[in-house]
């Protein structure tokens, strides 16, 4: 099944393994279903109606080893010298207000007016990209949560002094503006149906996430290293289209996400950097962990009550339009591996040395994978409609 | 053809490999073969029926072998799983990559599906060839 995945650079890259809705993993091969019905006398069970995905891998916890929590402890004055001086003064800034009509004014009614008109001009694949990464901004609980499984770094309290706890309260802080921003924005645009939008939401968030980082703060700050940029990136193009289409508004707004987005990640990615100076080996081993498991998106696991493969259709679009493409996670990769001077570790174990091997030569290989099924891809035209659109269709590939 | 010979892989290998999968013993490949040789045309039966040449076996497995860089003294032999040899999903599709340039095929995603041993590989090879 993974091989299948793999055909699919989309799929492949945007999945860590396929979720499944029911115990037998209905959606991984529907072909052996169909002839496990009409040769054997046994009939697969009816999956559950309206039921979201669930992760398919054995959930693993604490492989850190205890030892290198003590690591963590100490490097907490590092943390407050070099990471939280990151983070920006909440009176410095932004709030998604600033990006909308203000109520209290006279010209409010003009002002969503305004919004209304320009955001007709704009069409619909961009708004299913657009929306996607909405519910993935409001799915926030997830994300502080999954920072707090981490062993050595988590907020114990809820209002735990160490910088580490500091930094998880204020990151979560700056991001909670962006789904705010994004959903007021959709909101008062008109395109969108709000309440299929709000369902896909409060599955997502009841269904959560498993990103295989195994409490473990090597594989978590590898994670958020690598999602962080993807973020960027995304949100970064996001910005670019809708500037295309004559929105400066929106362009501006996704420009201020993106630009924290990249403050985020120059914090994750100096964090890793950290731990690639004090443990090389363990770090690469890390690495290449996440990179074989593969980086899974965090919103892999949405569902909207009607389309089985959401997530899917979704990553389709958001690849067609060059929102965020499997040759985006190639070049992530290639950025990291610079940005953590991959190449130049020494003095690693045999084990290590496997690792940065395979690490390094992983972007090109997958960009040869890519290339090959973008050239095989059949042209046919494939259309999908999405709830978020009040059912309205549009292109996948 | 090609069409037709493609449907009876993807048909057939679910079957074979179920089967495989519950009694272990690749030696029942012949009853799944005749207990679905009613369900098919003669032209397709032909094609089922014919096993995996040796030469493409070997083939297969030095192109394996070198995908995987597995050492010589580990045996790669027609009843090797992939997945046994370490390959994860990168590696199978590189070897079907391998495959198709080293015997001049094009491997289409369903067929590919069904490859778990270098005996299915061999086979699904030495079909599409036949068909060219």
């Amino acid at each position: 099944m993974a091989y299948r995945v793999a055909l699919r650079p989309e799929l492949f890259l945007s999945f860590s393994s396929p979720p499944s809705k029911n115990n037998s993993g209905r959606r991984m091969a529907p072909i052996r279903v169909s002839m496990a019905a009409t040769v054997d006398t046994k009939v697969e069970t009816q999956k559950k109606p309206f039921s979201p995905p669930r992760e398919v891998h054995v959930q693993v916890t604490h492989s850190m080893p205890p030892q290198k929590i003590e690591m963590f402890k100490s490097l907490e004055s590092w943390a407050e010298t070099n990471i939280l001086p990151l983070l920006k003064p909440v009176e410095k800034c932004w709030q998604p207000q600033d990006f909308l009509p203000e109520p209290s004014s006279d010209e409010f009614y003009d002002e969503i007016k305004e919004i209304r008109l320009r955001a007709k001009e704009i069409p619909d694949d961009y708004y299913v990209c657009l929306v996607g990464d909405m519910i993935t901004e409001e799915a926030l609980p997830t994300y502080q949560t999954m920072l707090n499984t981490l062993d050595g770094v988590r907020d114990e309290t809820g209002a735990s002094l160490t910088s580490w706890a500091i930094w998880t309260r204020a990151w979560t802080a700056e991001e909670n503006r962006h789904g705010d921003l994004l959903n007021k924005y959709l909101y008062l645009s008109g395109r969108v149906d709000m309440k299929m939008i709000e369902k896909t939401i409060q599955y997502l968030i009841g269904s959560g996430m498993d990103p295989r980082t195994e409490n473990n703060p090597y594989l978590g700050f590898i994670y958020t290293s690598f999602q962080e940029r993807a973020t960027f990136i995304s949100h970064g193009n996001t910005a670019r289209h809708a500037k295309e289409y004559g929105d400066l508004k929106l362009a501006q707004l996704c420009g201020m996400i993106a630009a924290d987005e990249k403050r985020h990640e120059t914090a994750y990615t100096k964090i890793t950097e950290k731990l690639f100076e004090l443990d090389p080996d363990g770090t690469i081993l890390a690495l290449e962990d996440m990179m074989r498991k593969k980086i899974s998106m965090p919103a892999h696991l949405m569902y909207d009550g009607v389309d089985d493969n959401l997530f899917e259709h979704f990553s389709m679009v958001a690849q067609r339009l060059g929102v965020y493409t499997a040759k985006d996670y190639a070049d992530i990769l290639d950025f990291l591996v610079a940005r953590w001077k991959v190449g130049d570790l020494t003095g690693l174990s045999g084990e290590g040395a496997k690792a940065q091997e395979y690490v390094c030569t992983l972007a090109a290989r997958i960009r040869r994978l890519e290339e090959r099924a973008q050239s095989r891809a059949s042209k046919e035209r494939r259309n999908k409609a999405f709830s978020w659109i009040y059912g309205r269709e549009v292109q996948l590939k | 053809m090609a069409s037709l010979t493609g449907s009876a892989v993807s048909v057939s290998a679910p079957v074979m490999r179920r089967i495989k999968a519950t009694n272990g013993a690749s030696s029942l490949n012949s009853v799944s073969f005749f207990g679905q040789k009613r369900s098919f045309s003669s032209s397709a039966r032909l094609s089922i029926s014919c096993a995996a040449k040796q030469e493409t076996v070997d083939k297969v497995c030095e192109i394996v072998r070198k995908q995987l860089a597995i050492a010589g003294d580990t045996p790669v032999t027609g009843e090797s799983k992939f997945s046994e040899l370490g390959a994860d999903s990168l590696d199978t599709v590189e070897i079907v990559m391998g495959l198709e340039e080293s015997f001049d095929i094009s491997v289409d995603e369903s067929s590919a599906q069904e490859i778990a041993t270098v005996k299915d590989a061999a086979e699904m090879i030495d079909k599409l060839i036949a068909c060219k």
